[in-house]
């Protein structure tokens, strides 16, 4: 199954394309079906029918639903929301509780599992996910590897101390905050599964990323930023949307000077994005409902099938130099001065700006010294010791 | 028109607020340009007037032309601007439980980057920045603050229930120790690593609680409005019309909606854009139909990029009309929503209705209320969505309509 994401900032049109993509992709012969795990959720405003929590055909082949944590939560683990549920009880009223029950990452971690449920239940060619503005996008990236963390340093030892102690206080007013042996199983199988999907995402050849942005500055400026960090999740984005071009027949006159700034931030887009581009013109219209989003799919992709790969090209690979491993990873639009290298066991530490991930090491150079980094041509090169 | 806190007289506070990419900032910061010019001397004298901006992802240094930092910085005559630097402010508001968490956490064993991660509070980075320009507003040194939030959703919410965040920061730290916690006594012995007792935070725990109840009288109060800012696009209507009722869930009081980027009648004659003229009008329409009793401010696009302080104030001017610029737009009350014991209690102020044509159903997430010829649906959040309709009356021009809280199963 293809997994295409659909991300970029806030109101640059990802719902729209997200849309056309998955038209797009069933018009040539695929099933798909498509997430969207946006909390402030658009799909049924731009389709103009409403889409809800459970899959609905929204055209042939062509299914779709809205991610909503709340619901999901309501209708898996149920472990370990009643934990939940009993810490809360004392502290705040029902309707707070809640609320609170969708904790941060709480988003992007059902998003994770919608993904992995499609692909298990094996019905579907591709998925499309409309994804939150990009910074929550992140973070759903980085779930996998906290979790991955927190399992490998903290799990276990949980697990031990809950077995240990709940025969002492499970009498006393503290024993109901002692997670069950329940809780732990369903918390064992949420990692499974989260693991699952970092599996997906991380494969360049299942996944893709897909960038949405106007040419406007402060988009392009946060789509370059974006670009960089999905490569440091190792997320291979295979191509850049430009959405709401002024076209030609409209690029003059009164919209003169807008047409101006559009073509230096065109010239731009395409100095920093090195990987497919694709124009969607400004409509003198609202592109909405299943027909203005199916052709504006074929004129986007013009004939190409939406749900193959746009550009080969991996964020993070292994080769040799001189006899040594080197780890690549491209991290396009990132400077060098906001770089930051640091081995740390069998992960590596990488900083951009204030973005960062530990990337699990390959079991050949796990726990090797790191002898050179550098950065050339928008590559991180990592040469290990022998 | 201002209240007074202390005998220090605070400033009127104005947050915009929007779907991404409407024009949130340059609305924000025309309005602060306008307040602060002479020319708004007419109609109430020029105000001093702070800018801040207060989403994460800032632009507000862009559209002034000005190099913008956490302190705030006179970016002309009577105006001063800021962009809120949370991690920064969240040392000085955080800092303590922060380290509390990270301590543990790095008792674990964990990495000390990857502890301050996982010690990231929930909505924290959003309260420390209101938490900072509340603090400006009751400087004294203010007469209007005006606040670029970030894109509506979860923000807002967090930022008007110090009582979540508090709980928020308990259950946390419940979790962690549920979680973490569990080790500590058997380990304690083995490690020679002190690890902070829990009564550590504790005062700084209630501290942090006077601050957000501080703050959350303060966004609740009359002289604190919201304005929801939309373009004439399906998606950014429908999307506001959701806002709309999650702030009436916490309190909060719109008092307009600014429509963004209509374009101007020399636009419209381009003949590409011919058909957009109708398509605007009926969205005027619709929008000032479903925030009524808000006013809707309409701003027209300009023919270039609007740069400088002279550029906004002139915008500002334009669609900002001739109330004062720090004038509360609409003092109607909104709609409001109570979480009863066993229901929730929804008001929504209908003046003219009469009892005899009036018609209230539930449809999914919508309320719709039918009095005569008019129909209206009222967006519920979304806690209320799976409630049902038990009781509706009207009494004194004001709806009051009963949900039943489904059951915790």
């Amino acid at each position: 199954m293809r997994v295409i994401l659909l991300t970029g900032k806030g109101g640059v049109g990802k719902t729209t394309h997200a849309l056309a993509t998955a038209f797009g992709a069933a018009a040539h012969g695929h099933r798909v079906t498509l997430l969207s795990t946006d909390p402030a959720h658009s799909l049924g405003d731009a389709l103009g029918e409403r889409v809800g929590g459970r899959n609905i055909e929204i055209a042939p082949r062509v299914l779709a639903r809205e991610v909503n944590a709340q619901e999901e939560l309501h209708h898996s683990w149920g472990e370990i929301q009643r934990w939940l549920r009993e810490l809360l009880r004392d502290d705040v009223d029902e309707v707070v509780a809640e609320e609170l029950l969708v904790f941060p990452g709480l988003e992007e971690l059902m998003a994770l599992r919608a993904v992995r449920e499609v692909e298990a239940l094996g019905e579907s060619d591709v998925c499309v996910v409309d994804c939150a503005p990009t910074g929550s996008t992140l973070r759903m990236l980085r779930f996998p590897d906290a979790l991955r963390i927190f399992m490998e340093n903290l799990f276990d030892l949980e697990r031990r101390g809950a077995r240990l102690l709940r025969p002492l206080i499970e009498r006393t007013h503290a024993g109901r905050l002692l997670p069950s042996e329940a809780f732990f199983d369903s918390f064992e199988k949420l990692y499974e599964e989260v693991e699952d999907v970092r599996q997906i995402l991380l494969d360049d050849t299942r996944t893709s990323a897909r960038l949405v942005v106007n040419p406007a500055r402060v988009v392009v400026e946060e789509g370059r930023r974006s670009f960089a960090y999905l490569s440091l999740y190792g997320v291979a984005t295979d191509a850049v949307i430009v959405n709401r071009v002024l076209p030609p027949e409209a690029a003059h006159g009164w919209f003169a000077r807008w047409a101006e700034k559009e073509s230096a931030e065109l010239s731009e887009i395409e100095a920093s994005f090195p990987v497919p581009r694709f124009l969607a013109p400004l409509r003198p219209f609202e592109v909405r409902g299943r027909e203005a989003l199916e052709a504006m799919a074929a004129e986007l992709y013009g004939g190409r099938d939406p749900a193959e790969r746009m550009t080969e090209g991996r964020p993070i690979r292994l080769g040799q130099h001189a006899g040594r491993t080197v780890l690549y990873i491209a991290l396009p639009g990132a400077s060098k001065e906001e770089l930051e290298v640091t081995a740390r066991g069998t992960d590596l530490l990488v900083r951009v700006r204030d973005a960062y991930r530990l990337v699990a090491l390959p079991d050949s150079v796990a726990g090797r010294r790191v002898r050179s980094a550098q950065f050339v041509d928008g590559t991180l090169e990592v040469q290990f010791e022998k | 028109m201002r209240d007074t806190l202390r005998g220090v007289t605070a400033a009127r506070i104005v947050l915009y607020t929007g779907k991404g990419g409407v024009g949130k900032t340059t609305t924000a910061a025309s309005h602060a340009a306008y307040a602060a010019s002479a020319s708004a001397s007419a109609a109430g004298g020029p105000l001093r007037t702070l800018v801040a901006s207060a989403d994460a992802a800032h632009s507000l240094g862009d559209v002034l032309g000005q190099r913008l930092g956490g302190e705030t910085l006179l970016v002309g005559e009577n105006l001063s601007a800021l962009e809120v630097d949370a991690r920064a402010e969240m040392e000085s508001h955080w800092g303590s439980i922060r380290d509390y968490l990270v301590a543990i956490f790095r008792y674990q064993g964990i990495d000390a980057t990857v502890a301050e991660e996982l010690a990231l509070l929930p909505g924290a980075e959003e309260l420390t920045t209101l938490l900072a320009v509340d603090a400006l507003a009751r400087s004294g040194d203010y007469d209007l603050v005006i606040v670029d939030c970030a894109p509506t959703g979860s923000a807002l919410r967090l930022l008007t229930l110090p009582e979540v965040a508090r709980s928020a920061i308990r259950v946390l730290l419940r979790v962690q120790q549920a979680i973490t916690g569990l080790v500590t006594p058997l380990a304690r012995n083995v490690l020679s690593v002190p690890l902070p007792e829990s009564s550590v935070f504790g005062d700084a725990e209630r501290l942090l609680y006077r601050k957000l109840r501080g703050l959350r009288r303060r966004l609740t109060a009359e002289t604190t409005s919201v304005r929801l800012v939309v373009t004439p696009e399906r998606m950014v209507i429908d999307e506001a019309v959701r806002a709309h009722t999650d702030l009436a869930l916490f309190e909060l009081r719109p008092d307009a909606v600014v429509m963004n980027r209509l374009l101007p009648d020399a636009a419209l004659a381009e003949p590409f854009f011919h058909s957009w003229g109708e398509l605007q009008e009926e969205r005027l329409r619709e929008v000032r139909e479903r925030f009524d009793p808000l006013p809707v401010l309409e701003a027209t696009l300009a023919e270039d990029e609007l740069l400088g302080i002279e550029a906004l104030a002139d915008h500002g001017a334009s669609w900002l009309g001739v109330e004062p610029a720090d004038a509360v737009l609409c003092r109607t009350a909104g709609v409001r929503i109570r979480a009863e014991e066993a229901f929730w209690r929804v008001e929504i102020p209908l003046p003219h209705a009469s009892p005899d044509s009036l018609d209230v159903a539930k449809l999914d997430e919508d309320l719709w209320i039918t009095t005569g010829t008019r129909r209206r649906a009222v967006r519920l959040p979304r806690p209320l969505a799976r409630a049902d309709l038990t009781r509706a009356r009207l009494e004194a021009g004001v709806l009051t309509v009963r949900l039943s809280r489904p059951s915790a199963n």
